[in-house]
């Protein structure tokens, strides 16, 4: 290699972070932007020309959306439903997908064609049927009907059985030896074997539910029943145009998730590279 | 172990997924076909069977075509910006340079976060008197409720959200290229532009499409952005009115299920015609090594 | 890898569980509130009302006005007082959400126990059956229609079946900001002002340069051109509620002249409006005067910015009359309730007196209540409250009354936004206006 192309790569170089650092900039600014509007009073929020930073820090508008709008419960409600649409599919959906990949059973084409089909369809299509169906049920406006419907995945399903299929028979096949029934194979053998694909499943399932947004909103009404971004939804109708209260809410309700992204970043990151291989 | 002994496990392992896709998945998808051919009263509580005329009714409805139309106009704007710049930049980090993870998680954190909290400080970013991306482009444009430039703003804020994702994605099908070819090419001398050309595009079309009909799909549902960004009584909101934007309204606002469900199997529709389209160009476009 | 990522799974359970245990204390709690309620109603059922023994109940109160917040809950404490065993939850429900969320609970049998009403929805929670009638209650004389001011009693009634007592009214002010007045040397406004007036100070005291403006000359139904259409001989719906009034040469007239003072500047755009709400806009000073309900007063005076420098004068008046919107707010109860006997005691409660004078003397809302008006009017003796209750007398009904309501309204400000940004003329979109709300009267006849 000679000298003129090294000046010429490190020249490259330049260009490429400064296009790189340019682009974080536009990707952190609105996180900065809500802390700094969210910290303003509604006069500085609004205040032409544009106020970059505000006299003193002023968090009242955290207290005043926390208390204003029943955030112990959004946070409850979001988490306690990601847990329940995390957990509940990752069992089921492996378990499903360890059958259709590893035992050949009369009816498996049909049962996963069933699965699979429903992927096509677009959500908004449920949402009335669902509706309906958690009105005769009882279960409009709780806590249940927020995730009641999302307990199995039929994604889920669909990746991991790409995985178990990946896997060689040689195992499986000692184990057989040995007594091992279907069960105790995909527990014991099986599923640590996929389990750079579960967590991958996890992270997509629970920033999935996390942030969903039309389901609850259509789903439930009561202050303590809504998730975090439903509650947010009704901060804007009821705080209008105060956008330090609601700058305020949108940063509370970022603020979990992006902690776990930054404790687990390389999982995250990992987790999504990994399910474009099989996907 | 006997076969039937197997059989049985095999479907006890099955049978929670397949209920619970047949009960909440698979079931409410045809109930949503029937409920396009009621005419609903009382809440729902009342129906009666009225055939074709909801579809009638929705083919004669300018709004509704204007809807159809933002939807595609939306998909045609947002899928291919974002594989570009997401293609970009995932081949610039592919590059050994320094801060590559840096770059990453930051590229990434616009996906987690909460549509509705990103669509809430876009509202105050995009203002037009106190807005800040007015303030540093030293214009005075309504980003958000002139017609005109309503739609690209809720594509930016897609565009946004959805780089690090798509990013990572293609990032990860790019490391998938074996090393060996690009010596290959700079032994016989190949520049850079001629590298992407010939090596890199060819050999990520399988991660492309898959990244395409995936975004596609999902753009073809744009509900949550639009619904925080373009308030109710927002002039440009026609402009920008989403096929899932429409359903919500006609069935939760307007409490007209029937019209809303017709509107949703459109879509359902439309999704069936794209995963058509999917099976018909793999064979085609897709270079498979 | 193996050890890293177990204990990362590891920390994130335990985040999930902490954050469980955090708040499952307050879901437990109402777990036992609903068991307890489950049994008391089954036990009345069978037992006359009085005998029982005492089971501890909550009831759950929705409302739509996070301003009323703490009077609606100062009413349910005194009430809890006199019956320990009924507790009662206030839940917040913003206005722009709440109908929605309500015909989501109605046909799913989720209604809470004891919610406001509206004029304009009622026939159709009505006529569906979701409103437990209370007939008995005022034949018995328990709840007397007739304690209530003007004619307040007679809204919630459907075919001679009573359903909801009435809880407050509301009228229509001119909120004017006496600073930005006295800067102009202009006087403030009277009862002597007119349109003509009010267009003419607008423009004076308007200066966009620097983001001030006289007047918000707003897309608004109620605390907008309803008003006007009103004032200038025009009409909202006719009086047998069959044809809308959107298309009535004097309905057009008067929108036209609203919206002439957003393009003589007199106004902030539709726009601008879009960005900051106009009450907000009045209350950092923005703004000199705008339209408001009676409701929002003890919300404009929190302000820091405007307290003490503000008022209230009646509306314009118009080529015919001076308009104003009046509108009366009841409680109903739900008919699928689990506790509809607590909810009746309730209800009683919230058409008292005393209910009625806790609501004024925390400035909350005008009371319906006979003779407990005077009270909401002192609740804030630095500001001219008379005014609302001078303009009750000949103030028009909420146009409400009819099951097509509803659909109509919720397409109104969409249709009206096209005209106020400026994408059609003023007069198309009245006309459209007038088409869809026959058309909507039409379909649900």
């Amino acid at each position: 290699m000679n000298g003129s192309e090294t000046l010429s790569n490190k020249k490259t170089n330049i260009v490429i972070h400064a296009v790189l650092i340019a682009t974080s900039v536009v990707m952190i600014v609105p996180f900065i932007w809500m802390l700094l509007t969210s910290v303003k009073t509604p006069m500085e929020a609004t205040q032409i020309p544009v106020k970059i930073f505000p006299d003193v820090l002023r968090w009242g508008s955290y207290t005043e959306a926390f208390v204003q709008s029943s955030f112990k419960y959004y946070y409850f409600n979001t988490a306690f439903s990601a847990l329940m649409k995390t957990v509940f599919p990752i069992i089921f959906s492996s378990m499903a997908a360890f059958a259709f990949a590893r035992i050949r059973f009369p009816g498996r084409g049909i049962c996963f064609f069933v699965i699979i089909s429903v992927m096509m369809v677009p959500n908004p299509v449920f949402y009335t049927p669902q509706y309906l169906m958690m009105s005769k049920l009882g279960l409009v406006n709780t806590v249940t009907a927020l995730w009641i419907a999302a307990l199995i995945s039929p994604f889920a399903t669909f990746l991991l059985r790409q995985f178990f299929l990946g896997i060689s028979k040689e195992l499986e096949e000692a184990a057989i030896l040995d007594g091992c029934n279907p069960f105790q194979i995909y527990w014991h053998i099986m599923l640590p074997l996929v389990k750079s694909a579960l967590v991958a499943v996890v992270i997509i399932q629970m920033l999935w539910a996390w942030n969903e947004l039309q389901w609850p909103l259509i789903i439930n009404s009561s202050p303590e029943k809504l998730t975090l971004s439903a509650g947010l939804a009704t901060l804007v109708s009821k705080f209008a145009t105060n956008y330090p209260v609601l700058m305020a809410g949108a940063f509370m309700a970022v603020i979990p998730m992006i902690l776990l992204f930054f404790v687990f970043q390389k999982r995250f990151i990992e987790g999504v590279a990994f399910s474009a291989h099989k996907g | 172990m006997n076969s039937r002994s197997r059989n049985m496990w095999a479907y006890f392992m099955v049978a929670p997924t397949l209920i619970g896709t047949l009960v909440f998945w698979s079931w409410p998808a045809f109930y949503s076909i029937y409920l396009g051919f009621l005419k609903s009263e009382n809440f729902g509580l009342v129906n009666h069977w009225v055939g074709f005329d909801n579809y009638q009714k929705l083919f004669k409805d300018e709004e509704f075509w204007q809807n159809l139309k933002n939807t595609l106009k939306y998909m045609v704007l947002f899928v291919p910006s974002t594989i570009v710049l997401s293609t970009f930049f995932a081949v610039l980090l592919n590059a050994k340079i320094k801060g590559q993870s840096a770059y990453r998680v930051i590229f990434f954190l616009p996906q987690v976060t909460m549509p509705a909290a990103a669509a809430m400080v876009w509202v105050v970013l995009f203002a037009q008197d106190y807005g800040l991306l007015n303030h540093v482009l030293g214009t005075r444009v309504s980003w958000l409720s002139d017609p005109r430039f309503a739609m690209y703003s809720v594509v930016l804020v897609g565009v946004w959200a959805a780089i690090g994702f798509n990013m990572l994605l293609i990032l990860a099908g790019l490391q998938g290229i074996p090393k060996t070819l690009y010596e290959a090419a700079e032994i016989d001398g190949a520049v850079r532009f001629n590298k992407f050309r010939y090596i890199t595009l060819p050999l990520l079309t399988p991660t492309l499409f898959f990244t395409t009909v995936v975004l596609m799909i999902g753009a073809s549902q744009i509900f949550d952005s639009i619904y925080l960004l373009i308030g109710k009584t927002n002039v440009a909101l026609p402009s920008v009115r989403s096929l899932v934007y429409a359903y919500y309204q006609n069935s939760f606002v307007y409490y007209d299920q029937n019209y809303g469900a017709v509107i949703v199997n459109i879509l359902l529709f439309i999704n069936l015609i794209l995963t058509g389209l999917q099976f018909l160009f793999q064979k085609k476009w897709v270079v498979y090594d | 890898m193996w050890h890293k990522s177990k204990k990362s799974t590891f920390l994130l359970v335990a985040i999930l569980a902490f954050t469980m245990i955090m708040t499952a204390c307050s879901g437990n709690e109402k777990n036992n509130g609903n068991q307890a309620g489950e049994s008391a109603s089954n036990e009345q059922s069978s037992q006359p009302a009085g005998e029982q023994p005492a089971k501890e109940v909550t009831l759950s109160y929705t409302i739509w006005d996070m301003i009323q917040q703490p009077a609606m809950e100062a009413i349910a404490k005194e009430f809890t007082e006199q019956h320990p065993n009924i507790k009662v939850k206030v839940e917040v429900i913003p206005w722009g959400d709440y109908w929605t969320k309500m015909s989501a609970a109605a046909p799913a049998g989720t209604l809470p126990d004891v919610f406001w009403m509206h004029g304009g929805q009622f026939i159709k929670y009505a006529t569906g059956g979701f409103l437990e009638p209370i007939t008995d209650k005022v034949q018995a004389g328990i709840i007397d229609l007739n304690n209530y001011a003007s004619n307040l009693g007679s809204i919630y009634t459907l075919d001679g079946q009573n359903y909801g007592v009435p809880k407050d009214f509301d009228t229509i002010g001119l909120a004017y900001n006496k600073e930005l007045f006295d800067q102009a040397g202009v006087p403030y406004p009277d009862d002597t002002w007119d349109y003509n007036k009010l267009a003419e100070v607008a423009k004076k005291l308007s200066h966009p340069d620097k983001g001030i403006y006289g007047f918000a000359a707003k897309l608004d139904t109620q605390v907008g051109y309803w008003n006007d259409m009103l004032a200038n001989g025009g009409y909202i719906l006719n009086e047998d509620m069959s044809k809308s009034g959107y298309d009535d040469p004097a309905s057009i007239e008067a929108l036209k002249f609203r919206y002439q003072m957003v393009l003589d500047k007199a106004s902030p755009t539709h726009q601008q409006l879009t960005d900051t709400d106009s009450t907000e806009m009045f209350k950092s000073g923005k703004l000199a005067m705008i339209f408001e309900g009676s409701w929002r007063n003890v919300d404009i005076d929190s302000s820091e910015i405007i307290h003490g420098k503000w008022n209230w004068a009646p509306l314009p008046k118009g080529k015919v009359k001076r308009g104003n919107i009046i509108n009366g707010l009841g409680n109903t109860m739900s008919a699928a309730g689990k506790n509809k006997q607590e909810a009746g005691l309730f209800l009683e409660f919230l058409g008292s007196k005393r209910a009625a004078e806790i609501t004024a003397e925390m400035g909350a809302a005008i009371p319906a209540f006979k003779d407990t008006q005077a009270a909401w009017v002192k609740s804030k003796p630095d500001l001219n409250l008379q005014v609302f209750i001078d303009q009750a007398s000949d103030a028009v009904p909420y146009p409400s009354g009819s099951k097509s309501y509803p659909v109509w309204f919720a397409k109104e400000s969409e249709i009206m936004s096209q005209a106020w940004g400026g994408a059609i003329s003023i007069e198309e979109g009245a006309k459209k206006v007038a088409e869809m709300m026959n058309q909507a009267i039409a379909e649900t006849k």
